[in-house]
């Protein structure tokens, strides 16, 4: 019955090591990601969200929180590698590696790097590498991710 | 009256400085979360994470669980916005976070408490002013349930005046 609400290719049968993926949506970082979204989950640093102060820092403006970029990148990601997960199972090597501002539009890759059984015979599991990129190209977010994915043996219609 | 000379407030200053991280120092994060249901949806729809578990509770439902699930990266991020505070807000850079491990499911009215204990720290080699601390954060739910769990590393600023 559930099987018509998501695509028929992104089962855990779907996955194989060393497949790649551009995603095709990108996204621009604007206050509704980045301000409300800092604010929303309590982070209280204001280099994320106090202007007059950090134009007179060394980055001159606003930084985008890293795990706002993150969760953005992983987002953009999601409708090919999790509309059919049954848990996100963990992160790693979670890496921020350029400052993301206000107005930087990003985009997400992703490399599979293993697939394997899990604990339960309808599911498998899937790392994947994920990847985030700002328009000039220069990567801003990188990490691991495992996710528990639901096998079409079990779950296509 | 004229207006007061707001030079002469003190700054209720916030965050803690790379000499406050001894090795073993825990620190009990402030305010707890509960997680709504329009957290959830607020989070998943601005950062686009179309797994229906998390915003179609018939279909969560449909895969045993009582309600839509709360969004992990919501809870990630939540966890580590309660530790900025005592952990990062004093300056420096996030660096990593590496080993986040999700425990178990969180669902619209849970709420999440979360503490860190320092697990590493060494000077900066390239910059004196700062140092890098290593903290190892869970989080847990109103059932004392562990949830999530992660390390993570920061570049943080020295205190620069001389101790009190």
């Amino acid at each position: 019955m559930t099987a018509t609400l998501t695509s028929g290719n992104t089962y855990f049968e779907d996955f194989a090591a060393g497949q790649k993926m551009q995603h095709a949506r990108g996204t621009t970082i604007e206050e509704v990601e980045s301000q409300l979204l800092t604010k929303l989950v309590m982070n209280t640093a204001d280099g994320h969200f106090n202007e007059d102060r950090m134009q007179k820092s060394p980055f001159g403006q606003r930084l985008v929180f890293g795990l706002v970029t993150g969760s953005t990148v992983i987002g953009l990601a999601t409708q090919d590698t999790a509309e059919n997960a049954l848990a996100e199972l963990g992160l790693d090597k979670l890496r921020f590696r350029a400052p993301v501002f206000l107005g930087d539009s990003l985009t997400a890759y992703t490399e599979v790097l293993d697939t394997r059984d899990a604990d339960r015979d309808d599911a498998g599991v899937v790392r994947f590498k994920h990847w985030g990129t700002k328009q000039d190209g220069t990567i801003v977010f990188e990490g691991e991710r495992e996710v528990l994915i639901k096998r079409r043996s079990h779950w296509g219609s | 009256m004229p207006d007061p000379d707001f030079s002469t407030f003190p700054l209720k200053k916030k965050g803690n400085r790379y000499q406050d991280f001894e090795e073993g120092r825990t620190f009990q994060h402030h305010w707890g979360r509960t997680l709504t249901e329009s957290d959830n949806a607020l989070f998943a729809t601005a950062t686009m994470r179309f797994t229906p578990l998390y915003f179609n509770a018939e279909y969560a439902r449909a895969h045993g669980h009582d309600s839509v699930v709360i969004d992990p990266l919501l809870v990630l991020c939540t966890v580590v916005g309660m530790s900025v505070e005592d952990l990062s807000e004093g300056g420096g850079p996030f660096l990593g976070v590496n080993d986040v491990k999700f425990h178990r499911p969180v669902y619209p009215g849970d709420t999440i408490t979360a503490q860190s204990r320092v697990v590493g720290r060494r000077e900066s080699g390239s910059r004196p002013h700062f140092g890098i601390v290593t903290w190892e954060t869970e989080a847990f739910n109103q059932h004392g349930e562990k949830v999530v769990s992660y390390q993570r590393t920061n570049l943080v600023a020295k205190r620069r005046e001389a101790s009190p």
